[in-house]
């Protein structure tokens, strides 16, 4: 038998993981109960982060928002600042798992699993969303991209934590679109995603562009070159057909279970085409800082 | 150890071991078969239980993590009266059919229409889209849903 | 109780709710993975994990000796014959000197909990010597292939079969046009909620044996004779099964609860597959490969057709003989075709099992015979409808396999109807309104399904209904309702004839000391035969009651009584009698009426080859339907959506339309799954997608709302005129799919299922072959 401890707070956290820094932590266990079944991890005691309430707030701090990392899925939903400030982020949230899983699930949980197909990954890379990560002694704060080495690998030391993410506030765009291509519309994990952050001017210039793609590489793969790209261009064809150029050479995806690596790669360029419709759709609204997003299943 | 939760309306102490699954804990240890298990992983909802309002994945959840709270299962939907009425639009609407899904359907139901008293189609099709179900095709467990609704907003009006 | 079913009457051709439905909307309904008792074991098994080996050796003593392991057993404990199946009896209990897939079991073992069950389960050490293997269906036909069987006389053939009318091959020649394609269709996994499961228990010289099964009866046979126990002292108990789909028909942990029991007397012991050993271990629809020719006359009228079909039915036969010969019997479709040439084979790999799936082989041969009709459609320039309305069959027709359909033959029917359909008419224009980067598309299949087992096995079922003392009629019903509803439609048939209302009836379920044997709960023959059969007992029953409260009530006779709810009447004078009180006059055997019904078969044999007649062919009783699938597919991803799904089905009458409504739901969803999505990826033998989060089954957000509409002939054989509606709907999705997108987009996925990178593949194959 494991024990299994609910700390009310960081002090009891903090206690715990000194006392046992062999403890696995965990908040939705959404992923790390799976793995226990399937006897890929067999740890020797549990630490589930439920009942540390400072662990589940969203605040504004100002410039900027802070995303407690034991928020769930449903919670970050139903924040009508989410909805609002983080468009990209709350359309990733919407198609993440079922709703059980968002019900359980945390986006802290979603960023250390560190799955190239985490969904909330992408949205997270394009709003330069910094990871904030706390030890007894000490919190530090990395840019996420910095904070994901590889495919289950994260920047977290012995005895740390995540304590959340902390997202700017002002986000100069006026089109966040995220789509996810899976292997069917719920439950699914992701063949490829998209999450796009644009300004385009009134008369339909790109201004700013940023790229995000998930489960077509190792981590999160952007493409900087696509970016600049399309700046100073329409959203038409033709252009986006050499952004997607630059996105497939971007992108290092594997052959896998879901699909194989080539499909993937297409694929990835192809998900640009779509911003065309997309900014059709929302052109009304394009002067609007608080672009609301436009439902896509 | 002890962990003392609600189950079903009713304060229960029960000692058993922490990392012991919800769901073993509820159909072993307390009888309640009602909640299915049928992937372990949480990819079919079928041991979906309400856990302080909100839907959980019972094979997803360990025994420490009940303490103190409340829990309903199927069998704390309907009373000695008679079926709660969203179990009956599902009768009605022939929305069962082996049976397997269906407690975690109507719970999961009844989490929606906690929310959301007038959902679309969609959005109850969203709302179910964490269930499996292998013989109904879904459509006739969203149109019990659909006219349960209804129903319960024309009867608010009059 | 503001909604009971004490008020619902049961009349033929009236929605009625589901008797069951009641305890399952409750979480009350006990299925057979329900049973716990403090003192229970727990049984599990040690599989091979490779794909063809000799066993040399099993290292039991390191899992004997944990604290907690009561048994682990191994062939050399099975006392009987260790050999199961249903024709051909091939697979082992517990593997004796060879595995022949990953699943096969090779030692099973009882413990006290599930804990220490994993722990000696995972001690327990094979010795395996890898033998060479075979996963390809027809090369395990060729000179030097490996053999799955020792004493395989024919090479890795479980069984071939042909079937050749008219000019067969040479009535090509004659054809204007002639059209030909291969297909590839995968494994496709049952992936009912409830994984088999089951308990037993050895009590008074009695192994009883409650399991989630479709054939308690065979069953027992079949158990008893593979672990060498008196069938006599057998009783298998089947509750509502948590889905099965043909997945359950035949043995899955019946002999090893049964072995685990006979070695621990007096101790339930439960088996209870995790969904990864339930994907490992059971039976699966067969892949197959399907190689079409289609020749027609220049107006369209078909004049030949060649069918090749390779189904791998993996190490065993399970049923694979039959399945296959179902397939070849279907592979025409429900067209005249005057010359046809119809071959198949079932074959030995070291592949997943194939067995017995909703639709049983038909489905894959519609899904290919269904495209070759709309490719003709294209060559000859007339319009799917059109080609299939042409060539439908009538009654009295030849069908391709060469049997003369004397019963309904209602595809034309079912095809006049879609036009009918808003969404049939409206179709150019929803095609033309596609947004930007998506295409639409509709497309159509016909499809047949026969009923019952053919002409050799007798399709036989045994109803027994029985007046009881509190007045209440209750059927003892012999076939198992895997979640079709066929036990609720029993009731509504009693209902009828009985005029009583849900409140005066009631249900045992299968079980073998207590019900008769009623067959299989499979090829859509549940309502048909056991429905037959218990419309005359009950017939027997009122009769006799009828005439026992003449008596009583001193009337003239019979002729002046009626049955109305709760009592006997007089009709005459109004006189009553309460059913309760003329039950308790009349002794157990005058309350209780028992009445055999055996299923017509076809007087004709088109097949020369005694073995087909053996596995079913022919049959003469079809269901029919057309179907309409509206696809969109965005040519970005490949991704297809369902939009909108049309059925209409001839099933004959309809007893109860919510219960076939839900039939063909059930079916449709399956089949655009098998269409869309469902693949088991097999690598060398093993599983690639091991779970429900790689297997991926359909959600609520990927299937359409779904119209269903029926024609309803009149059956004259059947019960009120119905005929079986549990495979038919199955069949139309995957080619009605494959349609529809060849009408969007103008490319054919010949391998299943059409994925988004299948599709997104041939598109830009498409788009290439343009640009040179």
């Amino acid at each position: 038998m494991k024990p299994v401890f609910l700390p009310r707070s960081k002090e009891e956290l903090w206690d715990l993981l000194s006392r046992y820094p062999d403890a696995m932590v965990y908040a939705g266990g959404t992923d790390l109960l799976v793995r226990l079944r399937k006897g890929i991890l067999d740890p020797k005691v549990l630490v589930c982060l439920e009942r540390i309430d400072s662990l589940k707030s969203v605040e504004d701090q100002g410039d900027r928002f802070f995303v407690g990392a034991c928020a769930t899925h449903a919670r970050l939903l139903a924040e009508p600042v989410i909805g609002r400030l983080y468009p990209v982020l709350f359309q990733a949230l919407s198609q993440l798992g079922s709703p059980h899983i968002r019900n359980m699930g945390t986006i802290g949980g979603n960023i250390v699993t560190a799955s190239p197909a985490g969904d909330t990954l992408p949205p997270l890379y394009v709003l330069s969303a910094r990871v904030l990560i706390s030890g007894r002694e000490e919190s530090r704060e990395v840019p996420i991209k910095d904070f994901i080495i590889g495919p289950g690998r994260t920047g977290l030391r012995s005895g740390e934590i995540i304590e959340g993410v902390r997202i700017e506030k002002m986000q100069p765009y006026n089109l966040a679109v995220f789509e996810k291509i899976g292997q069917r519309k719920a439950l699914s994990i992701s063949i490829v995603s998209l999450a796009a952050l644009l300004k385009i001017s009134e008369s339909g210039i790109v201004e700013k562009a940023r790229f995000a793609w998930g489960s077509v590489g190792p981590t999160i793969v952007v493409s900087p070159e696509a970016e600049s790209f399309l700046v100073g261009k329409r959203l038409e064809e033709g252009y986006l057909k050499e952004a997607a150029t630059f996105a497939r050479r971007a992108a290092s995806p594997i052959d896998d279970v879901r699909a194989s690596a080539s499909y993937r790669r297409l694929v990835a360029g192809n998900l640009l085409f779509r911003l065309e419709g997309h900014l059709k759709e929302n052109h009304l609204k394009a002067e609007q800082p608080d672009l609301p997003w436009k439902d896509q299943a | 150890m002890k962990i003392r939760f609600c189950i079903n309306g009713k304060d229960l102490e029960i000692e058993t071991r922490f990392d012991r699954r919800v769901i073993d804990l509820l159909r072993e240890d307390l009888g309640l078969t009602g909640p299915k298990e049928s992937c372990g992983s949480g990819e079919c909802g079928s041991c979906v239980v309400i856990v302080d309002g909100e839907t959980r994945l019972s094979c997803l959840m360990l025994a420490a993590q009940l303490e103190g709270r409340r829990v309903t299962t199927i069998e704390g939907i309907s009373s000695p009266e008679g079926l709660h009425p969203i179990q009956e639009a599902f009768v009605e609407h022939g929305a069962v059919q082996c049976g397997f899904c269906t407690p975690g359907m109507v719970l999961t139901s009844i989490d929606l229409l906690s929310r959301n008293s007038d959902p679309t189609r969609k959005e109850i099709r969203d709302a179910i889209s964490g269930n499996l179900c292998r013989c109904t095709g879904y459509q006739k467990i969203v149109d019990a849903v659909e006219d349960f609704s209804r129903k319960n907003r024309e009867d608010a009006q009059t | 109780m503001s909604y009971s079913m004490k008020k619902i009457s049961l009349e033929i051709g009236k929605s009625i709710p589901r008797f069951d439905a009641f305890a399952k909307v409750t979480g009350k309904e006990k299925y057979a993975s329900d049973f716990w008792s403090p003192d229970m074991l727990w049984a599990g098994v040690k599989r091979a994990g490779v794909p063809h080996a000799r066993i040399r050796g099993i290292k039991t003593d390191e899992a004997i000796s944990i604290p907690g392991v009561l048994s682990v057993l191994t062939s050399r404990d099975v006392k009987g014959t260790n050999r199961q199946g249903v024709v051909r009896k091939d697979q082992p209990v517990l593997a004796d000197d060879r595995v022949r897939h990953c699943g096969d079991p090779v030692a099973l073992v009882v413990a006290k909990d599930r804990e220490t069950l994993a722990m000696a389960l995972s001690a327990i050490e094979l010795d395996l010597e890898p033998l060479q293997a075979v996963f390809d269906p027809e090369k395990a036909l060729e000179q030097g292939a490996p053999l799955v069987h020792e004493r395989n006389l024919e090479r890795n053939l479980l069984l071939k079969g042909s079937l050749e009318t008219g000019k067969g091959e040479a009535a090509f020649e004659e054809c204007d046009e002639t059209v030909e394609a291969e297909f590839r269709l995968p494994h496709q996994e049952h992936a009912y909620l409830e994984t088999e499961a089951g308990w037993a228990i050895l009590r008074d010289g009695v192994l009883e044996i409650t399991a989630s099964t479709q054939s308690p009866f065979r069953d027992r046979y079949e158990m008893a004779e593979a672990i060498g126990f008196d069938m006599h002292r057998v009783r298998i108990i089947a509750p509502y099964c948590g889905g099965a789909f043909g997945g359950k028909d035949g043995i899955t942990v019946q002999s090893l609860l049964g072995l685990a029991a006979l070695n621990n007397p007096g101790r339930p012991v439960k088996m209870w597959w995790s969904r990864e050993e339930s994907i490992l271990a059971s039976a699966k629809r067969h892949p197959a490969r399907l190689y079409y020719k289609l020749g027609a006359k220049k107006d369209g009228a078909f004049h030949a057709l060649s069918a090749r079909v390779y189904f791998d039915t993996g190490p065993y036969d399970h049923l694979g003989g039959a399945v296959m010969a179902l397939g070849l019997e279907h592979s025409g479709g429900p067209y005249r075709i005057p010359n046809a040439n119809l071959k198949a084979w079932s074959v030995f790999t070291n592949n997943p099992i194939g067995g017995p799936f909703r639709g049983f082989g038909v489905t894959q041969a519609n899904a290919a015979m269904e495209q070759m009709v709309d490719l003709m459609a294209k060559r000859v320039g007339i319009s799917p409808l059109d080609i299939r309305l042409k060539n439908a069959l009538r009654r009295g027709d030849r069908n391709p396999a060469g049997v003369t359909l004397t019963g309904s033959t209602g595809i034309g029917e079912c095809l006049k109807k879609i036009p009918a359909s808003r969404l049939w008419q409206e179709r150019e224009t929803w095609k033309k309104a596609a947004p930007l980067y998506k295409k639409r598309g509709a497309g159509l299949a016909s499809a047949m399904q026969g009923m019952g087992y053919g002409p050799l096995i007798p399709d036989t079922a045994n109803a027994k209904i029985e007046l009881n003392r509190d007045g209440r009629f209750r059927v003892f019903c012999g076939v198992v309702d895997m979640g079709q509803g066929n036990a609720s439609t029993y009731l509504q048939i009693a209902g009828e004839i009985l005029n009583q209302d849900m409140s005066g009836v009631e249900l045992v379920l299968p079980d073998t000391a207590r019900t008769l044997p009623s067959g299989s709960s499979s090829a859509s023959r549940t309502t048909f035969t056991y429905g037959n059969a218990l419309i005359k007992a009950s017939k027997i029953l009122k009769q006799r009651l009828l005439e026992k409260a003449a008596d009583l009530l001193m009337a003239k006779g019979s002729e002046e009584m009626d049955i109305v709810p709760g009592c006997v009447r007089h009709m005459p004078s109004g006189k009553e009698m309460p059913l309760s009180a003329l039950a308790g006059i009349l002794s157990e055997a005058e309350r209780t009426s028992v009445a055999r019904y055996r299923t017509p078969s076809a007087k004709e044999s088109p097949a020369s080859d005694p073995l087909l007649t053996l596995h079913g062919i022919p049959h003469i009783i079809f269901s029919y339907a057309a179907h309409a699938a509206f696809v969109e597919i965005d040519t970005l991803t490949g991704r297809i959506e369902v939009k909108c799904y049309l059925a209409i089905t001839d099933c004959g009458r309809i007893l109860n339309p919510q219960a076939f409504e839900q039939q063909i739901h059930g079916g449709i969803a399956q089949g655009l799954g098998y269409a869309l999505c469902e693949e088991l990826k097999v690598d060398h033998g093993m599983i690639l997608t091991p779970d429900l989060g790689t297997y991926i089954i359909p959600t609520s957000m990927d299937l359409p709302d779904m119209e269903s509409s029926a024609v309803e002939l009149h059956e004259e054989n059947g019960p009120f005129g119905l005929k079986g509606a549990g495979e038919i709907a199955v069949n139309g999705p995957y080619p009605a799919v494959a349609n529809a997108i060849a009408d969007a987009c103008g490319i054919r996925i010949l391998e299943g299922p059409m994925t988004a990178e299948r599709v997104l593949g041939a598109l830009n194959a498409l788009q290439r072959g343009e640009a040179q």
